[in-house]
């Protein structure tokens, strides 16, 4: 499939219709607090109000009752619904954050509250398109290259990420998260890219940035959080085939990691120094494995 | 007595000048590196424990007696994990 086609997929795949939403799947009932993906079907209901329901080739079907919050809506649509839907098409969710640069989507990566979003505003700020927020969708279906879906076009963010990285600032994000919706302030890319490098972000008393190698890049690919359990129930993994698209991964990929301290008065610095490792080709010579 | 790989048994990749391995039935990783990498391509199925000794001594430019201590331990990890037969 070329990447025009993937994104094409995507867009067709993501598209939204309020309607009714089974209770179950496959005959198995999903209460209220759960969800369940079996084959080319997700549901997911989070709480009594709600409900989102996926199948392949019918798009996404969302429910809402009275008291249904907006906000929670758009957020696990953007979150879960959206990364199964991805997974279903056999698609690789991963958790991340990236920007375009040199022709190819940089990613960030980290737990959550790590900065990956931040990032992304302030290299924004710096000429940087910002890729994606989150949630990288990589198309894996071709052997010779893998490539990174754009998408997630609103960035997350603190008031205080907000301050620090200039980013234009739009309405709550709500459900108790404190953030808001931003604007990137270099806007963001549209087309599909190949994916180049995959950054970790660390914090430290210093600013450094380390290539990693050997084995080490296989153990960083260690991904507990939930995109990785919807691609590996989607495409019924075998822990062999789990195995394999993790080498393939580490040997593909260039990765670093990206060690700055968490302090307000420093961060441009880190930012800074990301910045001109990026211009100067660092990640893009990083060596391949 | 030949030492050879428990095909079958596990998954293997190349990462620079490194090798992961998985044990398929436990799920459990295995990194290789230096010594322990040098033992493992030195598992071909004929060699014995010895040989694999006095391949890596050579290699190395040790004491056998020194390596064959090194060889014996990790073969030992490696039965144990059920990834070498002999």
């Amino acid at each position: 499939m070329s990447p025009e086609q993937s994104l094409s997929l995507l867009k067709t795949e993501s598209r939204v219709r309020i309607g009714r939403v089974p209770e179950g799947i496959a005959g198995l009932p999903v209460l209220p607090g759960h969800s369940r993906l079996i084959g080319n079907e997700y549901l997911l209901r989070p709480d009594e109000t709600l409900s989102f329901h996926y199948a392949r080739g019918h798009g996404i079907t969302v429910e809402r009752l009275d008291g249904a919050d907006p906000v929670q809506e758009h957020l696990w649509l953007n979150g879960s619904v959206y990364a199964a839907m991805a997974a279903i098409n056999g698609f690789l969710p991963v958790h991340a954050s990236a920007v375009a640069h040199g022709g190819g989507a940089i990613a960030f990566t980290g737990q959550a509250g790590a900065g990956k979003s931040t990032l992304i505003a302030a290299l924004g700020q710096r000429g940087f398109p910002m890729f994606c927020d989150d949630t990288l969708v990589l198309d894996i279906s071709e052997p010779d290259g893998i490539t990174a879906m754009p998408g997630h076009k609103r960035l997350k963010l603190t008031p205080e990420a907000i301050a620090l990285t200039a980013a234009d600032r739009e309405e709550p994000v709500g459900a108790g998260t404190g953030k808001f919706y931003a604007r990137p302030s270099t806007g963001d890319w549209q087309t599909p890219l190949p994916f180049t490098a995959l950054i970790f972000l660390e914090e430290s008393p210093d600013v450094s940035i380390r290539h990693i190698a050997g084995a080490e890049r296989f153990a960083r690919l260690q991904d507990d959080h939930y995109t990785a359990t919807l691609f590996a129930l989607a495409g019924s993994l075998s822990p062999e085939d789990h195995f394999r698209l993790r080498a393939r991964l580490a040997q593909s990929i260039p990765m670093l990691a990206f060690s700055r301290p968490r302090d307000e008065a420093r961060f441009a610095e880190g930012v800074d120094r990301m910045a001109q490792a990026l211009r100067e080709g660092l990640v893009r010579t990083a060596p391949a494995g | 007595m030949a030492i050879s790989k428990a095909q079958g048994k596990f998954v293997e990749t190349e990462i620079d000048d490194e090798v992961v391995l998985m044990d398929l039935e436990s799920g459990n990783f295995f990194s290789l590196a230096g010594t322990s990498l040098a033992v493992w391509q030195a598992i071909d199925g004929e060699r014995s424990e010895d040989e694999i000794a006095a391949l890596l001594a050579d290699e190395y430019d040790q004491p056998l007696e020194r390596i064959l201590s090194d060889v014996t331990d990790f073969l030992g990890e490696l039965r144990d994990a059920g990834l070498v037969n002999g």
